[in-house]
Formats: C-alpha cells, structure tokens, sequence
C-alpha cells in the first residue's frame, strides 16, 4: 500500500494500522464538530444529551488510540470498541463498543485490510450491533443508517472499487439512510413515547452514524 | 424552575455521593476501587449471588438494596445513566461461583442493553447467570407488553424474596422463579405533583403545571401519562388503587402487599394518608393488606410525588418478605 503522495495523488490498496487510526480520528473530528446538532436533535425525543454522549465516545476512543502500541488493526478496534463500551448512559455506548468490538473480530489474524476485508470488518460490526438490538431498519434507529453503509461498502468492493471510493460510497449510504429516518416514527428508546411527534426529525443514531462514516471517509482523503 | 442543590463538581458528583454512602452505611456496604457496591461482609460463595445495575441520582436505590438477605452487588452508573458493559461484566466477574448469578435488570433501554452486551460477554467466560427483567410500570403498556413497561421501584420487593432465596441456600432456578413469580403479580404506579432537575446539568427533567399532578409517569419524566388537576390524599390513593388492582387481576380474598415509594419531595406525612386510604379501600373489596412498606426507596431528585406498588403474596412469598435482610433500606432481625 501507498501512503498519499506529496502531489496529493492516492494510490491505496489497503487499510494499515495507520490509516485505521486516521479514519478513526477522522471519525472523532467530525462528531465533535456536530455534536450540537446532535443534541438538539435528541431533545425531540430523548433527553438532548446525545452529542454530549458522543463526544464523550470519541473521547475514549482518541485514548484508545493514543494508547495503542500494538500497531495491530483487530487489537486497536478491540481497544476502542472496549473504550466506548466504557461510556455510561444510553443506547449508543453498547452499540457503537460492540460495533468495533465486533469488527475486530472480523480481522482477526489480518495486517490490513483491501476493500473486500474492510467490508468483512464492517459486516462483522454490524452483525456484533444487531446481535444486541431488536432495532430492524425503519425503526428510526441507528440500524437505518449502519445497514446502507455497510451493504455500500460490500457492493463496492464487489464491484472492484478502490477503498476511498468505496468509504465515500458507505458515507453516501449512510448519510441517506440517516436522513430517510426523518420520515419515520420511532419505536425504539425513549423517543417511542412520543411517537408521531418524531417524524420529521432526523433519528440522532442514525446521524451518529452517518458522521462516523463521513469522518472515516475524510480520515483517509488525501488532504486529511 | 431554578435548580437550587449543595453540590460540589458536577463532574465529581456519583463518585462523592458514593463515597458519602458507603461511609453513611458502612457496616453493611462497601464500595470497590471500581465504585461497585458490594456487601460489607461476602455470602458464602456455595449460595446464588444477585447483581443489578442502573443510573446514580436515584439514592437510595439501587445500592440501598445491598446487605444481607438482598443483593450482593450494585452497578451504580453516571447520574441516570446505566453503567457501562465493562464494569457490568466486572461485576459479574466478581460474583462468578458456581450456584449461579440471579441478575437483576430494571426495563430501561441502556440498562437493558449494557446487562446484554455484559451477559454475552460473561458467557464466553462460562459465567453462570439468569437474568430477570422487572417491568412493572403499567403506564407504559399493556401487561404482557413486557417491552413497554419499565422497571420502577417494584425491584426492591422483588430483590427482597430473591435475596431470601438465596440466602436460604435456594438454587439459581429455584430463586429466578421466585424472582418472576413477585414480578408476574406486581404493579406500580406514578403519579408526579412537581417536577425535578438534573443535579449536573439544571435541566429540567419533569415539570408539572401548577396545581395539577400527573399519574403515569415514568423514573425520569418520561411522557405518556395522565395530567389532571391535584386531588386530594384520597382521592389520589383510589385512582391509583383502582387501576393497579384492574392491572393485577385482583379478586377478593387475596393477600397482596402494598409499597408506597416517595420519589424524592413528597412527605412521609402525605404517604401515611395514602396507606391509610389504601388499607380501607381494599377492605371494602374484601382483599388484605397482608404487607406494606412505606418509605423513600427509588427517588428521582426533588420530584415530588410517589410510585404506588402492588403484588401478590402467597404464603412463600410472604416467608421469604419477613425473613431476616440488613441493607440500608430495609432491615429484618
């Protein structure tokens, strides 16, 4: 694999260790820069704390990274998923320790990871979140945004895409898919209690989401 | 509603007030370099062992309910806020032993998730556990809707019987259904007459309109309940009365107990009342008051207003409610 060249040009066959820690950290600059919004947003339904639960997820997760000496891929998504696992309050904690948590099941044995492995990893993740939720898509949860992402990013790579191609298209996904959740009602977490009052506000999960693949994307981009 | 509250750093609240606990019941209680609440002295480890989680700014709950003959373990998390997986499985770790774990979870969503996510884990470590779910908030649903009923304060009867159990040296099946048995016949009830804050934040967790009172809310003012203008002590009682004996299927001739749970503002004097109340009105339709408890047990802040709870007592459970406990909150020689 090569790193970015100076003339700006990317030529990347495959996730490294280092390229991991900077979708990871790509992910952790693009909560924190919306993390308001995804306060507001959870005032709608929930108790407007999400962001702030957020960044307290990305938090650990930048020590996790900072902490890592490992270089491995699967031990620094253990750690981080562990990291966040760590954060007391809600839904999010749980799901997003045992999305990474999960994923570096899926590469397990690996150095890096081409796209069709990363899309694996990512598979394994999302399998590791549904496996603690009842949430299906249309639940107006972050389901509705990890589901896209991840089933963007295996067609890419069935496709033969090249790996920043492929996260730009999980992003894409992931972003529609968290905007779809404005039109539906939720049946999940506290928000249910307020039921048709939730349509026309985008879930807080699912834009949690959305962001982390935003963030994984520009964490690899080349100006990054 | 301006928060007015003798804290220090919000930042350093749940570890202070943990501290202050453990040290307030300190012959019963101790706290782990963790901030796990643990019993002062260990059961046997040959006896099942119980273990809850479930938010801080609830005192005394849930680490109230510690001591002898009740719970082994508390997972006390940030203010209502569950504790993470990690220290749930921390926990689960420390009260591993072979006659089993009765684990005891409360039906909000991050409590739920986080005992989940632990449990998948402690299986893997061939951690023996079976976990029990209370959901007896009736508010929240149609009985047998078990997802949309919360868990209130109905766990402290239920952690009272299945403490026993265990005490007695009852086998993890035996205390789980014990467990469910409770659980299965009870009810419980809110209804809030003024709001609270979030002793970190100031926000405004629950307000009430002047001079109305609203039956049906949940642990944190969650939406979906009933506003009406404030009544009296009781005409209050037989409100929430009624509706909990219809939840129940209460017939005539029966034994239940009664637990009256001031969630933070309302006197000991207003409760009195409403037990009063109660006792009259299920003499009237030929039920017993077999049992009752009456106290601050599961609090959410300044709220004032009271959780009402409801349940069957057949003659084991009654045993098993009289038997000798020592935790902070409830103590029987």
């Amino acid at each position: 694999m090569q790193f970015p060249g100076l003339d700006g040009e990317i030529v990347m066959g495959a996730i490294t260790h280092g390229l991991l820690a900077r979708m990871l950290r790509g992910a952790a600059a693009e909560v924190r820069e919306n993390h308001e919004w995804l306060s507001r947003l959870d005032s709608v339904g929930g108790d407007g704390d999400h962001g702030t639960t957020m960044v307290r997820a990305m938090s650990r997760m930048e020590q996790a990274l900072e902490a890592d000496v490992s270089g491995k891929i699967p031990a620094l998504l253990n750690d981080v998923g562990w990291a966040i696992l760590g954060v007391d309050g809600g839904a999010i904690g749980p799901l997003l320790g045992m999305f990474f948590v999960s994923m570096a099941e899926g590469a397990e044995g690996l150095e890096a990871l081409d796209v069709g492995d990363l899309a694996a990893a990512f598979e394994a993740g999302l399998a590791g979140v549904r496996a603690q939720t009842k949430a299906q898509p249309g639940d107006k949860t972050l389901v509705d945004a990890l589901v896209p992402a991840v089933e963007a990013l295996r067609a890419a790579a069935e496709s033969g895409k090249e790996i920043l191609e492929a996260l730009h298209l999980a992003a894409e996904a992931a972003e529609a898919g968290a905007e779809l959740t404005s039109t539906l009602q939720a049946r999940f977490g506290r928000a249910r209690n307020i039921k048709e009052q939730s349509i026309g506000t985008r879930d807080p999960g699912a834009t949690s989401i959305a962001l982390l693949f935003r963030g994984f994307e520009k964490g690899v981009e080349p100006h990054a | 509603m301006a928060m007015k509250k003798l804290i220090n750093d919000p930042a350093n609240l749940v570890k202070e007030l943990l501290a202050g606990f453990a040290l307030a019941h300190g012959d019963k209680v101790s706290l782990t370099g963790s901030d796990l609440v643990v019993r002062a002295q260990a059961k046997s480890p040959d006896k099942v062992a119980l273990v809850t989680l479930g938010g801080s700014g609830h005192e005394p709950a849930l680490s109230g309910f510690v001591g002898e003959g009740m719970l082994d373990i508390s997972v006390p998390g940030e203010i209502f806020a569950a504790p993470g997986p990690p220290r749930v499985l921390e926990a689960l770790r420390l009260a591993k032993r072979d006659a089993g774990i009765l684990f005891i979870v409360l039906n909000h969503a991050g409590d739920v998730l986080s005992a989940k996510v632990a449990m998948d884990l402690a299986a893997k470590e061939g951690i023996l556990l079976r976990r029990v779910l209370t959901h007896e908030d009736m508010s929240g649903g149609p009985r047998g809707d078990g997802d949309d009923r919360r868990g209130l304060s109905g766990c402290l009867p239920v952690i009272k019987v299945a403490g026993a159990a265990a005490e007695q040296g009852r086998s993890l099946e035996a205390c789980a259904e014990i467990a469910e048995r409770m659980e299965a016949g009870m009810a419980t009830l809110a209804v809030a007459v003024s709001g609270a804050t979030h002793p970190c934040t100031g926000d405004v967790i629950a307000e009430i309109p002047d001079g109305m009172m609203v039956v049906g809310m949940g642990q944190h003012g969650e939406a979906g309940g009933g506003t009406q203008p404030l009544k009296t002590a009781d005409a209050t009682a037989e409100i929430m009365l009624d509706a909990l004996l219809e939840d129940i299927h209460a017939r005539p001739g029966e034994d239940l107990f009664v637990m009256l749970n001031g969630v933070g503002s309302t006197t000991l004097m207003e409760l009195y009342l409403v037990l009063q109340r109660v006792k009259d009105l299920l003499e009237t339709r030929g039920i017993t008051l077999a049992r009752s408890l009456v106290g601050e047990f599961l609090t959410v802040q300044e709220m004032g207003g009271f959780q009402m709870c409801v349940g069957r007592l057949d003659k084991e459970l009654k045993a098993l409610w009289d038997a000798p406990c020592s935790s902070p909150v409830w103590t029987v020689k």
